[in-house]
């Protein structure tokens, strides 16, 4: 694997190889800093975000091993069941080259309506150059903009307002941050159905 | 970093990103590529120091609980 400075974006390929993985087993968008660091804009990141399909942990294991196998570890030494309930239990696993400290891929499994919404409605972006599923542009912008709203993420979806000038469908922006203020309003717990 | 100008920077890139498909890709992968491979280099040297190991597991069981531990 070769990580030395060259023309191969190392934060893409690390993305790509992740996903190529995960792409067997679930559907996933890599979501949050990515999207925007993906579309050029310049600023350390340490880790990158992927959302994927909840699995059964007979699938979990069988994807934890082939990631094994393909280089990756979990960065903090749980056995496999550990991993699974983590996930399981609304929280965050990360995941590394091995042996390698940087960059991790922070893994969780999706959960609620508007998670799953962005599987239905993801695609790869041609852009970026990077092989991987994202959500719909606007969809991270509404959640840079409405849900995170941190320095970083309004700087990130302000970037990304800037790339997409004059392309961007406001009017879904705008209903999209109405379905995350009506989300937080139930606790995350929203069905489509609901929407 | 605050203020206008830091605002002006993220708009002046960004543009240069829109107007440039070809161009912006070399300068930011050697950025993001340099900051990579500084931060696995300062691991690498802590690694190497008595109670290296001891200290990067540490450093990993909170980078897994998403607190951030970059060494400065």
């Amino acid at each position: 694997m070769d990580r030395k400075v060259s023309d191969v974006n190392i934060l893409n390929k690390f993305t790509e190889d992740f996903c190529s993985v995960v792409n067997k087993y679930a559907r996933y968008v890599v979501v949050s800093g990515f999207v925007a660091i993906s579309h050029g804009r310049s600023r350390g990141t340490e880790n990158v975000d992927i959302m994927i399909e909840g699995l059964s942990f007979v699938e979990f294991k069988k994807m934890d091993d082939v990631l094994v196998e393909a280089g990756f570890e979990c960065l903090y030494p749980l056995k496999v069941e550990d991993i699974y309930k983590h996930l399981t239990g609304k929280l965050n696993v990360r995941y590394s080259w091995k042996g390698v400290e940087l960059p991790n891929m922070e893994v969780k499994f999706a959960k609620d309506s508007l998670d799953d919404e962005q599987f239905e409605t993801r695609g790869k972006i041609e852009f970026t150059g990077v092989d991987v599923f994202f959500p719909k542009i606007e969809e991270s912008i509404a959640f840079k903009e409405e849900y995170l709203g941190s320095e970083k993420d309004l700087e990130d979806a302000k970037h990304l307002r800037l790339i997409y000038m004059d392309k961007l469908d406001e009017g879904y922006i705008e209903d999209y941050k109405e379905k995350i203020r009506r989300v937080k309003e139930w606790g995350g717990v929203l069905t489509m159905s609901r929407l | 970093m605050g203020g206008s100008s830091h605002d002006e920077q993220i708009v002046r890139w960004a543009t240069f990103v829109r107007e440039n498909p070809e161009k912006w890709r070399e300068q930011h992968t050697t950025f993001i590529n340099s900051q990579i491979i500084g931060a696995n280099e300062k691991y690498e040297k802590l690694k190497k120091m008595p109670n290296g190991e001891k200290i990067i597991g540490e450093l990993r069981k909170l980078r897994f609980f998403g607190i951030r531990t970059q060494p400065q």
